[in-house]
């Protein structure tokens, strides 16, 4: 099979930051009733005029510029989103011409699974056409959430995070697993808006255009899902916890992450995250705190790295990557 | 099989939570330390454990003021095949 390099990355977070504390006050509570709750201290949020396509498209020229290449150099583009630039056409359309991207593009959702489909997708993809492909992750959650809502106001923040892959005669990808749970549909969920719920007066009376969370359902088959997606990913690569080098989860709730570290037996040290400054960014969250880590030179060529996210539907995926590729004869 | 004590089972929820003591007459919203988030990691290895109890979270969907860890695990006792029992 064709390979990918991950030749360039990039994010792009708003600048606004809210805090913990600001939050805590619009809801009456303490910080630290946030922090010990979910483990952020504070998040950024869209100001006027940003919107998840222009986060999508800081992102990825920024990506582009860190691998050399421009957008007329990329075959495909995906964009990973739950919360689209608007209802039709997919943020993708907005993106493609924000770049100036010169082949195709299509949107994934997997809510906060995205960025692991959109990965594992524009790698198949790069197994029958291996030319360069752009995968951005982008979401702006804080506008579809109700901020009086105490389970999720306290957990998001927007943020976009992007990957450039070009063609290798390397493997990068050792393992994967993807897996979803139809029958979840309801644990977390924006009811109003699509084809089941129109747009009416009274959905907007009735505030059904906000996120709604069965918390303790997430809670517990994000643990559940998780452990399970990485426990198969690790046997299909047939190595140990104690080989990987690091581990990228998706950064939703730093309880949540310990809870899948402690059932899988990942020393915490692996823990690859930057849920404190940017909250629950969806879809951005993987490859946010993935170019972070690149850019601190945390991640060297050989390192095992396990990116591994959750997300409404449910969804759940998890890709084990050899950093700078593996042959078939290594 | 054997289920475990009321008294296991508040052993097992401070052990979650790092909550002192758990008092298995308290109401649970009233146990400091001890969040929703905990009673989910909880019941998190109890089905690890206990595959064949048909536990899940509405476990704890009708919590109210008055709910104890006492009442919690007359619940669990309800719902385990009588095999588990014994």
């Amino acid at each position: 099979m064709s390979g990918f390099d991950i030749a360039g990355w990039g994010i792009s977070v708003p600048e606004r930051v809210l805090s913990s504390v600001e939050i805590a006050e619009r809801l009456g509570v303490d910080e630290d009733w946030i922090v010990s709750r979910c483990g952020i201290r504070e998040r950024r949020i869209v100001g006027p005029g940003q919107t998840t396509a222009s986060l999508a498209i800081e992102a990825g020229a920024r990506a582009l510029e860190k691998a050399g290449l421009t957008g007329a150099d990329i075959a495909h583009l995906i964009v990973a989103t739950a919360t689209p630039e608007q209802l039709s056409p997919a943020t993708s359309a907005f993106v493609h011409h924000g770049l100036g991207i010169a082949g195709s593009a299509h949107d994934v959702n997997a809510e906060c699974s995205g960025f692991v489909y959109a990965l594992m997708t524009a790698a198949a993809w790069m197994a029958i056409d291996p030319r360069p492909c752009l995968i951005i992750g982008s979401d702006t959650h804080s506008l579809t959430v109700d901020p009086n809502d105490r389970d999720l106001s306290i957990l998001v923040g927007d943020g976009a995070g992007a990957v450039v892959l070009t063609p290798s005669p390397d493997t990068w990808i050792r393992a994967w697993n993807l897996g979803a749970d139809g029958s979840k549909h309801d644990s977390l969920k924006v009811v109003a808006g699509g084809s089941r719920m129109p747009t009416t007066a009274e959905t907007v009376e009735q505030g059904l255009h906000y996120a709604k969370i069965n918390g303790n359902e997430i809670y517990l088959n994000a643990v559940r899902f998780s452990v399970r997606t990485i426990r198969a990913t690790l046997e299909q690569a047939k190595v140990g916890v104690d080989d990987l080098d690091h581990v990228v989860p998706h950064q939703a709730n730093i309880r949540i992450i310990n809870s899948i570290l402690s059932h899988t037996g990942v020393a915490p040290e692996k823990l690859v995250t930057n849920l404190d400054r940017y909250g629950n960014t969806a879809s951005a969250s993987i490859p946010i705190a993935l170019a972070e880590a690149l850019d601190a030179g945390r991640i060297a060529d050989g390192d095992l790295v396990l990116l591994a996210g959750f997300g409404a539907g449910m969804t759940w995926g998890s890709i084990l990557l050899q950093w700078g590729g593996v042959t078939d004869e290594s | 099989m054997d289920l475990p004590t009321v008294e296991e089972l508040a052993g097992q929820l401070a052990a979650v939570s790092g909550a002192e003591n758990v008092d298995v007459d308290a109401p649970l919203l009233q146990l400091a330390d001890v969040d929703s988030l905990d009673l989910m990691e909880w019941l998190y290895g109890f089905q690890n454990k206990y595959p064949d109890v048909p536990a899940d979270e509405s476990l704890f969907k009708d919590i109210d003021d008055t709910t104890t860890l006492r009442a919690v695990h007359e619940k669990l006792m309800a719902l385990a095949p009588a095999a588990a029992r014994s």
